[in-house]
């Protein structure tokens, strides 16, 4: 894509690199779309303060919103592995990968993210840390929400009552670190400064290349040319 | 306000006349037939279980003591347990304590989730699953809150032609009981004779004189408020609730603070 800056002759060209399939973006749409109402529905019987919605005939419409929206939920991974096994198989691959880098991202997270000191970022492969660690939680959701979901819908009176209060419990710890962890997935991905092309990878399914390289140094340059720029980059101190 | 009320149902006096059965079903409005069918099965109990329209029942059990063949009868409801597991996992309220020792209903309130069928260490609640799985409701013995909250006495109790049932002040309930069961000890031989639920969870608003072990009525001996339960809502659901607004609170500052540090011009 070329772009014409406004009142010069000046034209920069953007090279755009493919990230995610069509699919892969519709996907992770409709998974936002279910997990919402469903965190929403969820609290309503969670929290005490939330009461007056969980009572009576709202109570049951609101059971019914969380049904619908379950069944919604587990049939993505299953939309995915039908109709895109191999990005599936290759994006779970990568995901549950983690190495030292992956310390040294989690200390340089805080000063990058809050303060923008981008120097002691290590370089990432295609999905860095942050959203290596967003994939696996999610991952580990699915199928804990959709077993311990299951067994509280259809297990009630077949299962023994302490099976079924300890799906309840389970249900209840997966929805608070999946909670906490869409919460942060929100921030960077929308609202952070820095990350602004998270938004237009997950419409138009591309990054930058300069995003690119900047951001995914490991994707961009392979492995090992990424560490020797990091590395000279560190000992001039260049940002 | 008067203190605690009980129910105090000495099980040597009932006859299994099953009044107390047919009274339930009448003052509360209750079906006869829609889910546990008055069928018979190898036994002279009927209905076979408590059900969300059969909220009391009379439990035959065959009981082969060491001379000879005895009835024993159980008259079954909820225990209005003053720890009562069903009225901490409702997330509606339907469940609630009252003042005089009741564990209240409010159909209205309830929506179906189930949780206290799953909660109750006695498996008394049960569950309407008549319409769709989200139609559903709980159900259970209220202590006919209406009437004992006016001064009367349960439908079961005012029927009871044989004595057995009687309610009143927990403590007079209580006494009544110990001495019952102390002559049943030593006037009638029953030497297992017991008076259950005066400090069990809290103590029960129904109390039993037995004349035998809980255990051979099918009652458990120490009943237990489950520990899961406490988990779940004294630990995890207040961490989980800080855990989550903490985060958002955490997100929206640092975003205010990367904001204020990062300028987009400088953005690649």
């Amino acid at each position: 894509m070329s772009v014409r800056i406004k009142g010069t002759e000046a034209v920069v060209h953007i090279r755009w690199i493919p990230k995610y399939t069509f699919m892969e973006r519709v996907l992770h749409w409709a998974h936002s779309a279910a997990y919402i109402p469903l965190a929403v529905t969820g609290f309503m019987l969670y929290a005490p303060w939330l009461t007056p919605l969980a009572q009576g005939q709202a109570g049951q419409t609101i059971r019914l919103v969380h049904r619908i929206m379950a069944i919604a939920f587990c049939a993505i991974p299953i939309i995915y592995a039908v109709s895109e096994p191999r990005r599936l198989i290759m994006n779970l691959r990568e995901v549950f990968q983690f190495d030292k880098d992956d310390i040294l991202w989690l200390k340089a997270a805080i000063p990058y993210y809050l303060l923008g000191r981008e120097i002691e970022m290590p370089p990432q492969p295609r999905f860095n840390t942050g959203e290596r660690l967003n994939a696996v939680i999610m991952v580990l959701g699915f199928g804990l929400f959709g077993v311990t979901g299951l067994t509280m819908w259809f297990g009630k009176g077949i299962v023994p009552p302490w099976l079924f209060r300890t799906a309840v419990i389970v249900h209840d710890l997966t929805m608070i670190v999946t909670l906490c962890m869409f919460v942060i997935h929100f921030f960077l991905a929308v609202a952070h400064p820095l990350m602004w092309q998270a938004m237009v990878s997950m419409r138009f399914g591309v990054v930058s290349e300069s995003y690119a390289r900047k951001h995914h140094s490991k994707w961009f340059y392979g492995e090992k040319r990424a560490r020797e720029l990091w590395e000279k980059h560190k000992a001039e101190g260049i940002h | 306000m008067a203190d605690k009320l009980a129910m105090l149902i000495d099980t040597s006096k009932c006859m299994a006349c099953r009044g107390c059965q047919v009274a339930c079903k009448q003052w509360n409005d209750l079906e006869g037939w829609t889910y546990s069918k008055t069928a018979n099965e190898g036994s002279y109990e009927n209905p076979p279980d408590l059900s969300p329209q059969t909220w009391t029942r009379i439990k035959f059990i065959e009981h082969e003591g060491t001379d000879q063949f005895r009835w024993l009868f159980l008259n079954e409801g909820c225990f209005h347990c003053t720890q009562a597991a069903c009225v901490d996992v409702c997330p509606t309220k339907a469940l609630k304590y009252h003042p005089l020792g009741l564990v209240t209903f409010e159909r209205e309130l309830c929506n179906g989730c189930g949780y206290c069928t799953q909660a109750c260490p006695f498996n008394i609640p049960r569950l309407d699953k008549s319409g769709f799985t989200w139609q559903w409701k709980a159900s259970k013995c209220t202590f006919c809150q209406d009437r004992t909250t006016n001064g009367l006495q349960p439908a079961c109790v005012k029927t009871c032609p044989a004595g057995a049932l009687s309610w009143g002040d927990r403590e007079e309930m209580i006494n009544k009981g110990r001495e019952r069961v102390e002559a049943l000890k030593t006037e009638r031989g029953f030497l297992n004779a017991n008076l259950y639920g005066e400090k069990e969870l809290g103590g029960l608003g129904r109390l039993y004189v037995l004349t035998e072990r809980p255990s051979i009525y099918g009652l458990p001996e120490q009943p237990n408020y489950p520990i899961s339960i406490t988990l779940w809502q004294k630990i995890i659901q207040p961490v989980g609730g800080i855990a989550v607004i903490g985060t958002v609170v955490a997100a929206f500052f640092a975003f205010l603070i990367s904001r204020s540090n990062i300028r987009m011009e400088e953005v690649e």
